[in-house]
């Protein structure tokens, strides 16, 4: 039927037998005509052989990246969810980067597979090596890392996704990887969303601020989204809002403002009933928002915050006043609101049997260890920075632009002054660091 | 003719005024409108007194009939209709029922025909003699002819209209004195129009040329006068000099004014008290405002927003604005009670005169405001040398009950003017005692790892950057964003 060469009988031959990987991803990825290049890859061998039980995992990974993500992918090529996972454990991170599109492709399989099996938490392992072993680190951004968060939401294992989560993206190469804006903003979404729902407020802050302020010339609707939740987060773990660092694009405030978030920011934490009314009049909102959980726990936790601020104004208050300001009816909730509070280390205080409670606030205490931990970091810290200085100091770009300045003018500032200015001020940002 | 009204003369000090629009005047708030008003002259004296009418029933009928006296001096028959109007308001609100407009004094339709007759007249005339020098094309001659149609209409009450032949006027001036002129007749019409937010932009304009004035006022006696003796030089250039101060006390009170009435109240107080003597204002004084006002407000601001030592030097040991405060005598009472930390008086003080302060025509909406801000600065002042006080005793030194000091220090506290906290179930407040050793360690550390986190953030902003992975707008963007929405 098909001319010889390309039959996968032949591919498999190349696969096997070539040594120059290089040519070997040119042939699979430009040999094949574009129509018939999936169908070719997930069909059979003449034999009727599955090409993958010839292939060995990990030596021929090109190959079989190739095979198996195209028949991940295509209708009526089953693939043995055992062969995914060993392949994941396996394969030369060296050979997969050739082909990174494929990468992506396998990805998108694995969920495939995990959903028509009608299991989500199978696809959590393959996609988790795949991960972990592709990239040089964690730290590298790559285009199927909201997959793996995808899939861990789907089958509500957001625990699983924790060890991934905790290294922060910090390079970005989209040569490992086929980038674009939107595998950021998902990512720190979806990062988001697993630590809320983990309770994890402090990190789910930062990766839905990192999806508000990634850059850009326009706001994403995704951003906005990620404000709604950065603020409700906020309420939750800190009873107020943080300003928005200065380099978030200022349309998304702006937009945010017409929002019902920014009445319920307005009546947080005191006005305990007007939160209620307006929880009752926007829920189809906030649940269309999928945010009512988060407004939900926001609000139960507002009486907390009302306390706290008691703290600061009072030294002793009793049970009674207590419940009038923060709007609880019985004392006997408000006693318990306090000790609650109190294990968990919110407030310090002390409740007499006459339902006084006296309020104090113990210095913070910090260990050496800490503070060498601190200061450690910040060292380390400081070193990196140095080391991107000079790393941007050599890159062309920088170097291209300064010899352009010192053509253009010679009485202005020279080039190296302003490299001196330049690396002054790094220099002092590392010192705070 | 002070009308006793039972209620309220109770003393409740800190809710005088209940409802903002309506003043009391009674035994416990005195206020004598015939000593006052004889203060002002021309249209401020009615304006002010619209302004008594139409918030103080007490004396409405006493203020109505000095206005139509008043108008009957003026030469706008029409500002006895807004008389008419703030009279007919405050009698609808009244309680107690006001005797009728009627009764109480009546305008001269004679004169007031002849009024608007001669007004007509004039108007005309006038019209008629900028035409011909517009026609002539002299420029001296036109600037006049603007001069004096907006000092007409001024008079009469079209504040527009004059308005606009003044700036007209500039077109056609001449010298920086032309233009200074011009500036001060413009902020006189602002300042009785009560439109203060346009007045910094001609004090500005102003300054501009009073400088340029000075300046070449000093060029041409220098060289008019290079070979006499340089004794009368010398009285000359101080003639110059005097000559601009009373031009810039004029701008300053016109600063001062703007400042109070956009709540800046603490560049007002400097403003007022740098004011020169009252010669300075000439027929301002009267036109505008009295010597006691401006006591008054510089005092009342001074004390919302200037610290002690302030105090002690701007208002007691300066002569100037001493002059102004012999004019009111409660004030150096005020400023004397505060400096020595008396501040039941002060407070009592402050509310036995509420009534006059309310009264005032510029001062009447920042009255609660200023009131306010000088009660919190006493209660900050008195907490300030003690680490713990019953509050009992803080309510004694101010005349209020342990829950109104309590209310208000707790209000302090919220807001962060005291830093203390109240030991509510033995009234006491007591000053915070912070450990900054401590506090400096988790500031530094809070410091850090905040630097830090922001650091990580920026530096992956910039990786993104650099990898051209930012956010643009392009067809099928939305599609795109559906799908993720759904993907959640």
């Amino acid at each position: 039927m098909a001319p010889d060469s390309l039959s996968l009988d032949r591919i498999l031959n190349d696969i096997t037998t070539t040594n120059n990987l290089q040519a070997l991803n040119h042939t699979l990825k430009n040999g094949l005509p574009k129509e018939s290049r999936e169908t070719i890859l997930s069909s059979p061998l003449a034999s009727g052989q599955d090409p993958l039980s010839v292939l060995d995992l990990r030596q021929n990974t090109l190959g079989v990246l190739y095979i198996m993500s195209a028949r991940l992918n295509a209708t009526n090529a089953p693939v043995q969810p055992n062969a995914v996972t060993t392949f994941c454990q396996t394969f030369l991170p060296e050979q997969a980067r050739l082909a990174p599109e494929r990468v992506s492709l396998l990805a998108k399989g694995i969920v495939r597979l995990g959903q028509q099996h009608n299991n989500m938490s199978w696809a959590i392992p393959p996609l988790y090596h795949l991960l972990t072993r592709y990239p040089p680190d964690l730290s590298y951004l790559t285009s199927f890392h909201y997959i793996f968060l995808q899939a861990c939401l789907i089958a509500n294992q957001p625990a699983a996704a924790l060890p991934v989560l905790a290294v922060p993206i910090a390079n970005v190469n989209t040569s490992l990887s086929e980038l674009t804006y939107n595998d950021n903003l998902m990512y720190h979404y979806l990062g988001g969303i697993v630590l809320a729902v983990l309770k994890k407020w402090a990190e789910a802050e930062e990766y839905f601020e990192i999806c508000v302020t990634a850059p850009g010339a326009v706001p994403a609707a995704l951003q906005l989204e990620a404000l709604k939740k950065l603020r409700l987060v906020q309420l939750i773990s800190r009873g107020e809002v943080l300003p928005l660092p200065k380099y978030a694009h200022s349309a998304l405030p702006r937009i945010f403002k017409n929002s019902i978030y920014t009445d319920l920011i307005n009546a947080y934490p005191q006005n305990a009933e007007r939160l209620h009314l307006l929880l009752d009049k926007e829920k189809q909102t906030f649940s269309s928002d999928k945010n009512l959980g988060l407004v939900t726990q926001a609000i139960d936790r507002a009486p907390r915050w009302t306390l706290k601020k008691l703290t600061a104004t009072y030294v002793t208050l009793g049970l009674g006043d207590i419940a009038r300001v923060v709007g609880i009816q019985s004392e006997d909730e408000v006693r318990a609101l306090i000790l609650s509070m109190i294990e968990t280390g919110d407030i310090s205080a002390q409740i007499s049997a006459s339902g006084t409670v006296t309020f104090s606030d113990p210095p913070p205490q910090f260990t050496k260890e800490e503070v060498d931990s601190v200061l450690y970091n910040s060292q380390a810290q400081s070193e990196l920075l140095e080391s991107l200085e000079r790393e941007m100091a050599r890159s062309k770009e920088f170097i291209s632009k300064a010899i352009k300045s010192q053509d253009s003018s010679w009485a202005g500032p020279g080039p190296d002054e302003e490299m001196y200015a330049m690396s002054g001020a790094w220099g002092d940002d590392s010192m705070f660091g | 003719m002070d009308v006793d009204i039972p209620e309220e003369t109770g003393q409740s000090s800190t809710h005088y005024i209940r409802r903002p629009n309506l003043v009391l005047v009674d035994d416990a708030h005195p206020f004598d409108l015939d000593g006052y008003i004889a203060n002002y002259t021309g249209r401020t004296a009615v304006d002010r007194l619209i302004h008594i009418i139409s918030v103080c029933p007490t004396l409405a009928p006493e203020a109505f009939q000095l206005a139509v006296q008043h108008i009957h001096q003026s030469r706008d028959p029409s500002l006895y209709q807004q008389v008419m109007s703030a009279y007919d308001a405050i009698s609808g609100l009244s309680e107690t029922p006001l005797p009728s407009a009627m009764d109480l004094a009546q305008l001269d339709t004679r004169w007031a025909d002849e009024m608007m007759a001669k007004n007509q007249a004039e108007r005309s005339k006038l019209e008629v003699e900028l035409k011909t020098y517009s026609n002539n094309m002299i420029k001296e001659s036109i600037r006049m002819g603007h001069r004096d149609l907006g000092d007409f209409y001024r008079s009469v009450g079209e504040y527009p209209t004059a308005l606009k032949h003044y700036t007209k006027s500039r077109e056609f001036c001449t010298t920086s004195q032309h233009v200074l002129e011009m500036c001060l007749s413009v902020l006189e019409l602002l300042i009785e129009q009560r439109n203060f937010s346009h007045l910094p932009t001609y004090v500005f304009k102003a300054d501009a040329a009073l400088d340029a004035a000075s300046a070449a006022a000093a060029n041409a006696k220098e060289s008019e006068g290079s070979a006499p003796a340089a004794a009368p030089l010398l009285n000359k250039r101080k003639a110059v000099s005097e000559d601009r101060e009373r031009v810039q006390s004029k701008l300053d009170f016109a600063t001062a004014l703007s400042s109070l009435a956009s709540g800046n109240y603490q560049k007002a107080a400097y403003m007022f008290l740098k004011l020169g003597p009252a010669k300075d204002f000439g027929d301002w004084m009267g036109k505008l405002i009295a010597p006691g006002d401006i006591a008054i407000y510089g005092v009342l601001c001074a004390l919302a927003t200037l610290p002690r030592s302030a105090l002690k030097t701007q208002i007691l040991e300066n002569s100037t604005f001493g002059v102004y405060v012999e004019q009111e005598p409660y004030v150096r009472e005020l400023v004397e009670a505060y400096l020595s930390s008396n501040f039941k008086t002060v407070l009592e003080l402050l509310n036995r005169y509420s009534s006059r302060h309310a009264l005032d025509l510029y001062l009447a909406q920042h009255v609660a405001e200023l009131t306010n801000m000088i009660r919190n600065w006493a209660v900050v002042l008195y907490f300030q040398p003690f680490a713990s006080i019953k509050l009992d005793r803080m309510s004694g030194a101010f005349g209020w009950t342990v829950e109104e000091v309590e209310e208000q220090v707790v209000a302090l506290i919220q807001s962060g003017a005291i830093h203390g906290r109240v030991d509510s179930q033995n009234k006491i407040l007591y000053a915070k005692q912070t450990d900054h050793r401590a506090e400096l360690f988790a500031r530094a550390i809070k410091a850090a790892r905040g630097i830090q986190a922001t650091n990580r953030k920026v530096l992956l902003r910039m990786r993104l950057q650099q990898a051209d992975l930012t956010i643009k707008a392009p067809k099928g963007y939305n599609s795109s964003i559906a799908e993720l929405l759904q993907g959640d």
